[in-house]
């Protein structure tokens, strides 16, 4: 009993020793074709941010995608991006939407928004519309900087949305916004969507 | 309910109207659907009948659980579904009753 005792011991001094080695999985290699593009449930292709972005959900029931970024410096300091086939609102105009949208745009963070600012963009060629916002957290001392980019497939609205959270005194990085402005760059439809098709 | 207020042009396409149903009081439920600007009716049904016929209301909670019923023009029932609605379930049975509707 004692020699078993002192053998299931070793072994789990040994499993201790071995520290398992930091393995990169990229969760979209199989959707990844050679140019790098990211082709999602076959609707959509786009180049996925760079490490350290990482994928928020892999849901295939999904038709939305996210990405996220953290770091340790201080809290809250992370960054999102994602793209939204049905963003909150129903409006078919923008300058409508917009507000739609803001009415419930993390409405559970208790963040104070300012006035989104609105300027006209173009995505996949068509017009779209891009709300800049920020938001702030008072009684925690945190602030996030918000982008929503309204754009259309089809007749309907889409969206793609950044945010930043970053403690009140520290001030924003422009990279993780420039990393999402190239993902919406990246992103094209594949096919027409289910309500073009209906 | 946003999601049917977005859709509702494609249920005009397919002939069918939406209505919600919900426990709360009127004046609650006036004030919800001004809120989400909905332009569609949502019935309150305090005393819950509606809830027990369609099975949403669950045993010693006061609330309706979410479900969603399509009911044909004959008053029978061709769809549910438990919890989040899938709009594109719902959109594909409803275009299908509508093509059999104009068949007939």
């Amino acid at each position: 009993m004692m020699r078993l005792l002192l053998l299931a011991m070793v072994v789990l001094l040994l499993g201790a020793c071995a520290a398992p080695s930091p393995t990169t999985v990229d969760p979209l290699a199989a959707l990844r074709r050679a140019d790098g593009t990211v082709v999602w449930q076959e609707e959509y292709a786009f180049h996925s941010p760079p490490a350290p972005w990482a994928l928020v959900s892999l849901d295939e029931d999904d038709y939305s995608i996210a990405f996220a970024k953290e770091c340790s410096e201080y809290f809250p300091c992370q960054s999102t991006m994602a793209y939204a086939e049905e963003p909150f609102g129903y409006s078919k105009d923008f300058e409508k939407r917009a507000p739609e949208f803001f009415k419930r745009f993390l409405w559970a963070s208790r963040v104070v928004f300012g006035e989104p600012r609105l300027e006209p963009a173009t995505f996949d060629g068509k017009p779209a519309l891009v709300a800049r916002v920020e938001g702030k957290e008072r009684v925690k001392g945190q602030k996030v900087s918000a982008k929503v980019v309204f754009a259309r497939r089809g007749e309907r609205v889409v969206g793609f949305y950044y945010t930043q959270w970053r403690p009140e005194q520290i001030a924003y990085d422009p990279v993780d916004e420039q990393a999402f402005d190239a993902f919406v760059d990246s992103f094209k439809f594949v096919k027409p969507s289910f309500y073009e098709q209906l | 309910m946003e999601g049917h207020q977005r859709n509702l042009h494609l249920y005009d396409r397919f002939n069918a109207r939406v209505v919600g149903v919900s426990r709360n009081d009127v004046n609650t439920l006036k004030f919800w659907s001004d809120e989400l600007e909905l332009t569609f009716p949502i019935l309150s049904n305090p005393v819950g009948h509606i809830g027990m016929w369609f099975g949403a209301q669950p045993p010693g909670y006061p609330m309706f659980s979410r479900k969603t019923v399509i009911i044909d023009r004959q008053g029978i029932i061709r769809y549910m579904r438990n919890g989040t609605p899938d709009f594109h379930d719902i959109l594909q049975t409803l275009k299908k009753l509508n093509a059999e509707e104009v068949k007939s």
